[in-house]
């Protein structure tokens, strides 16, 4: 989850891929609200995975953000 | 796609106020800073109005640009889109009218935000279509700078202020410069992402004043991101299929400058090339209804926008409200 993760920040939000640890914060990865709402809506259309920006704003890292991945695709 | 009296743009103007603010001004006054607006919403400067200046002032100089572009200077109607009328009755358009000089025609504001263009294009149309008039001066003018909460440094650094105008006159479906079919939609369920709550009858009927910020423009940012791609880019299809076009036919897309990074979500999702976006946003902000007008006249004027490119425009705004449109742009004197 971590590397799908990763390729979709780095390819699809220009976060500098070495950025892109999971102790990162999203200040870390420079990751403002706009571009949580663009992360939210491609986890559903690249991994169908729904995600809402909100529960997105409250993982701190970049670790929560696949722990949150990794709950969501083990209930679908 | 309809046969009937088209409405064919034959006359484009544009005017910004005098008034420059570049990201270091707004830095001196607001905790932000030249790299944060840069980043957030690709705008890097804007014009705003001076004290007395009104939304009326910055049509006419529009309307003005777009008569003479037309080579004609009477038109049958004039339509005004706008969020920021002169005052709250009456309308600002029989004024902008009277001060161009056009005579006793109709004319009567377009209330659709940041979609107010393409709303004042069907108006227009349809103006023609009825036969209510052979020729139709619209204009989508905001001095949207007056309804900013100036300490708001979410939209403080976005809106901005401008004028665009087209003039049209009826023709055939055929020729180049028709309005294509538009598509428009509304959604008032969320009218609350994109509002100023006070100051209508809502508020006034109570009798009691408004908290001050109240007065001033809120947006949901998140949820109008959400929102603004996915309806324009839904209507950018639809008015594409209606057209009977592509989207890889598509030589320019002129989007409603809403944000730079909506611009791109929408481009993407549609698969539309860098090279084939036209934006200003940079050096003008987001400038509401004003924004597409805006863009085409300095496009048409710099040669980025010729004659022959087909051109598909679309807008997102308050209401909520959206629009697609096509035009295949004709031969224009920019002035």
């Amino acid at each position: 989850m971590l590397e799908q993760l990763k390729e979709i920040l780095s390819n699809k939000l220009k976060v500098a891929p070495e950025a892109i640890t999971p102790e990162a914060t999203r200040e870390d990865i420079e990751l403002d609200s706009l571009a949580v709402v663009e992360l939210s809506l491609l986890l559903k259309s690249e991994l169908g995975l729904d995600i809402s920006d909100d529960d997105l704003l409250e993982a701190e890292t970049v670790a929560d953000m696949v722990r949150l991945m990794e709950e969501r695709s083990a209930t679908v | 796609m309809s046969t009937g009296r088209a409405a064919v743009v034959t006359g484009i103007g544009s005017y910004v106020p005098p008034n420059r603010v570049t990201n270091d001004d707004l830095s001196a006054r607001l905790e932000t800073s030249d790299s944060w607006i840069r980043s957030r919403t690709g705008i890097a400067e804007r014009y705003v109005v001076s004290p007395g200046t009104s939304t009326g002032d910055l049509a006419v100089e529009a309307g003005l640009r777009a008569l003479k572009s037309a080579g004609d200077e009477r038109v049958g109607a004039v339509v005004l889109a706008t969020t920021t009328p002169d005052q709250p009755c009456p309308a600002t358009a029989p004024q902008v009218a009277a001060r161009l000089g056009l005579g006793p025609v109709p004319a009567f504001d377009v209330a659709a935000v940041c979609s107010g263009f393409l709303y004042g294009l069907a108006s227009a149309a349809g103006l023609i279509a009825a036969g209510v008039a052979d020729s139709v001066l619209l204009i989508a003018a905001d001095a949207f700078t007056t309804i900013i909460d100036p300490a708001d440094r979410t939209t403080a650094v976005i809106f901005a202020d401008g004028a665009g105008a087209v003039v049209l006159r009826a023709g055939s479906p055929a020729e180049p410069g028709a309005v294509g079919p538009l598509v428009l939609g509304s959604d008032g369920e969320l009218s609350h992402l994109i509002e100023v709550p006070a100051g209508g009858s809502r508020q006034r009927s109570t009798g009691r004043p408004a908290a001050p910020r109240d007065h001033f423009f809120q947006m949901l940012g998140r949820d109008t991101y959400r929102h603004a791609v996915a309806h324009m880019t839904a209507a950018s299809t639809e008015a594409t299929v209606r057209a009977g076009w592509h989207l890889s036919n598509v030589d320019r897309f002129v989007a409603h400058q809403a944000n730079a990074r909506i611009l791109e979500a929408v481009s993407d999702r549609l698969g539309i090339p860098a090279e084939r976006r036209l934006s200003n946003i940079e050096r003008v902000g987001n400038t509401g209804a004003a924004s597409i007008p805006l863009l085409l006249a300095e496009a048409t004027a710099e040669g980025r926008l010729a004659a022959g490119h087909r051109v598909l425009l679309t807008a997102f705004g308050g209401g909520l409200s959206w629009g697609a449109a096509t035009v295949i742009w004709p031969e224009l004197q920019t002035i």
